[in-house]
């Protein structure tokens, strides 16, 4: 690599730096130092901070309603993952096979992902709604008593529909460029062959979109810990009795609803690392099975 | 073993047409050629035999059987595509296998024994437990060759195979894949754009061009009597040289020379056998354009005489070939080129004195472009001139 002399002034390229320092510092950095900051004080509304060390994340270690807070959003993440990542991988598959018409399709699966997650929320509330949702009638007609403002599984359930469907159109748009990109002739050889198309997808296909896959798995593993918020504040607010608290939703209670900020920010500490460490698993795990093409 | 007949075979994309509605019958065993430049529809041709097009118009038979809607996988053809196609994330036993153990035909024994015999056979037993990344571009089409092969299809169709090695490696693949054909006999369709491949590899060789069939032949036929004026230039390196001329009293006229026109008396059975085109139509005034390869003219021994016409060229540019002089030359207001002996001593800006071989003389239509009159036809060895040795 050289290095090109591109300004003639080092303070002329600190000012093209400036703006992205600057809202970098104010909306990330300066935040998240003053979480990790809070979450050894004693902090809330008319009163002043006061030091505990390390008494709030003792808190956190002793309530077992915070442990299933925790469990249950690793389970959420898990579904909500498995899940965004096994419908997309089939829409666009689908998608992909169709010779005619592939824009309507396309366009029809990536809607949901346009609307702002509240937005998203509240059209999911009209769909589901136990008496009025659009889908309760067939579905009950199913068997199913529809009644997740009450039971727990159902709303835990709802609310990770929820959230796949509003994810499906950024996965998918990224896996039809993914797909897109393996070379027909691989698609023609395995026809020629007779190898089946699920099989295609499966064994060709997918292990070359390893890449992409991978991201998609890491973006998706950080939306349903951090942007799932929407769904569980408008569908359930957490509930019905705690099957629904997951995380995000539990420091923000914590802290906006109890106003007790030094707990608040000991949890979105402990969620940060949470996250970070399925991070770390996830890159290690991943980076062994991606190909990164020739 | 498989013969394969395309009648009035049509594809048409949107509004182009690929390939116009051709006739072509392959012979069981048969190893033929598909030339053309680019886009002429050879490899439109191809993947419609492969059934990976579906044709617009026209009847694929396959020994006799209509497979036009028969899905690709229920022709049995194999394929060998430019870029190997090999399934990057695969080792070069799963490439092989993968398409065999997913059709479910074949037993994991079967599958065993036919790897090991095709491995033997194109000597790629070493490549077998290899990614493609960790493979030559020659190793990768040897892959994909034994892919193709393994599963003993009916045909093999190659598009453009040899396409992406370099020009050593090209020439040694050549050689492999003739040897292959002639060890397996199975009937081949091979696409390319490269004439060399076309001449040394085909039994018989299609030249297309715009989604037509110009002419099948072969390959020392289309060089001796091309059809028309685009198999003449197109077959041939350096091309043909091309010449406007009237014909006039049995002689090709340009306003630089006139040449006499051999023709075999009328009736001669010889000439009418060996002649590749219809009747002859020597008339008066007819616009032509007479076709001479470079190599059949000469610059004559000025110390012998050889009865035959002089005709005065100015060199332009010399290109020395190291077997071969090209001299680059004006005729009147005709360019063309020469080929002279390697170490000729003429210089560009000389005007030099050059003959031809009155057997390769050939004439096309002005208008059509189609070939009316081969020399070659009418010229009987005996009178041949002995080609002059320059030096």
């Amino acid at each position: 690599m050289s290095t090109r002399e591109i300004f003639d002034s080092r303070i002329e390229s600190g000012l093209l730096l400036l703006p992205t320092l600057v809202v970098s510092v104010v909306f990330l950095y300066y935040p998240t130092a003053m979480a990790v900051r809070t979450s050894f004080f004693d902090s809330s509304f008319g009163q002043a901070d006061e030091f505990v060390g390390l008494e709030n994340y003792a808190a956190l270690v002793t309530d077992s309603a915070y442990h299933s807070s925790v469990l249950l959003s690793v389970l959420f993440a898990a579904v909500v993952v498995a899940g965004v990542m096994a419908v997309s991988l089939y829409l666009t598959f689908l998608i992909h096979e169709v010779d005619t018409g592939q824009g309507v399709y396309l366009i029809s699966v990536i809607w949901p992902y346009a609307l702002p997650p509240a937005v998203g929320a509240l059209v999911f509330l009209f769909i589901a709604h136990p008496t009025l949702g659009v889908l309760t009638g067939p579905i009950e007609a199913l068997g199913v008593d529809v009644d997740w403002f009450n039971d727990g599984p159902q709303a835990f359930v709802v609310v990770a529909l929820a959230a796949i469907w509003k994810q499906i159109g950024y996965n998918v748009i990224f896996m039809i460029a993914a797909m897109n990109n393996v070379p027909d002739t691989l698609t023609e050889t395995a026809r020629l062959d007779g190898v089946s198309g699920l099989r295609r997808l499966v064994s060709v296909y997918v292990p070359i979109m390893t890449p992409t896959l991978f991201f998609l798995v890491v973006i998706n593993t950080i939306y349903a810990f951090f942007s799932t918020f929407a769904f569980v504040d408008l569908l359930t607010s957490g509930g019905p009795s705690n099957a629904t608290n997951i995380l995000i939703f539990d420091l923000y209670q914590e802290g906006f609803s109890f106003f007790n900020f030094g707990v608040a920010s000991a949890k979105s500490v402990v969620l940060f690392l949470v996250v970070g460490a399925l991070m770390l698993v996830q890159f290690r795990v991943t980076d062994e099975y991606s190909y990164y093409g020739a | 073993m498989t013969t394969v007949t395309l009648r009035n075979l049509r594809k048409k994309f949107d509004d182009v047409v690929a390939v116009d509605g051709i006739d072509l019958d392959v012979e069981d065993g048969e190893f033929l050629v598909i030339v053309g430049p680019s886009g002429c529809g050879k490899s439109t041709t191809l993947r419609l035999l492969a059934g990976l097009e579906s044709a617009t118009d026209g009847r694929i038979e396959m020994d006799g059987r209509d497979v036009t809607a028969v899905e690709p996988k229920d022709r049995n053809v194999a394929m060998v595509f430019q870029n190997y196609a090999l399934y990057p994330h695969m080792t070069g036993r799963r490439n092989i296998t993968f398409g065999m153990k997913s059709s479910g035909d074949f037993g994991d024994e079967e599958i065993e024994r036919r790897v090991a015999e095709a491995a033997d056979t194109l000597d790629i037993a070493d490549l077998l437990d290899r990614k493609p990344e960790a493979m030559s571009g020659g190793e990768r089409q040897r892959v994909a060759l034994g892919r193709a092969i393994v599963r003993d299809p009916d045909a093999f169709l190659m598009d453009e195979p040899l396409s992406n090695l370099d020009a050593k490696l090209r020439i040694e693949m050549r050689a492999e894949l003739a040897r292959l054909h002639s060890t397996l006999g199975t009937t081949t369709v091979y696409v390319t754009h490269d004439q060399t491949e076309a001449m040394t590899l085909g039994e018989r060789v299609v030249v297309m061009n715009d989604g037509g069939i110009m002419q099948v032949d072969e390959p020392q036929r289309l060089y001796d009597f091309p059809a028309n004026r685009f198999v003449a230039e197109f077959i041939g390196d350096p091309a043909m040289n091309m010449i406007p001329v009237d014909v006039e009293d049995g002689r090709a006229v340009h306003d630089a020379f006139e040449i006499p026109l051999p023709l075999a008396d009328a009736g001669d059975p010889v000439a009418a056998d060996r002649n590749g085109v219809g009747e002859e139509s020597l008339d008066d005034g007819r616009r032509a354009v007479l076709g001479v390869r470079p190599e059949d003219f000469r610059l004559p021994d000025p110390r012998t005489d050889d009865g035959l016409p002089r005709i005065d060229a100015t060199v332009n540019v010399r290109e020395p070939l190291g077997d071969s002089l090209l001299l680059h030359c004006s005729i009147g207001d005709a360019s063309c080129n020469v080929q002279a002996a390697p170490r000729t001593d003429v210089g560009a800006g000389e005007t030099v004195s050059v003959t031809y071989d009155p057997a390769r003389l050939h004439l096309f239509d002005a208008e059509t472009g189609e070939a009316f009159y081969h020399s070659e036809a009418h010229v009987s060895e005996a009178e041949r001139p002995v080609p002059a040795s320059v030096e």
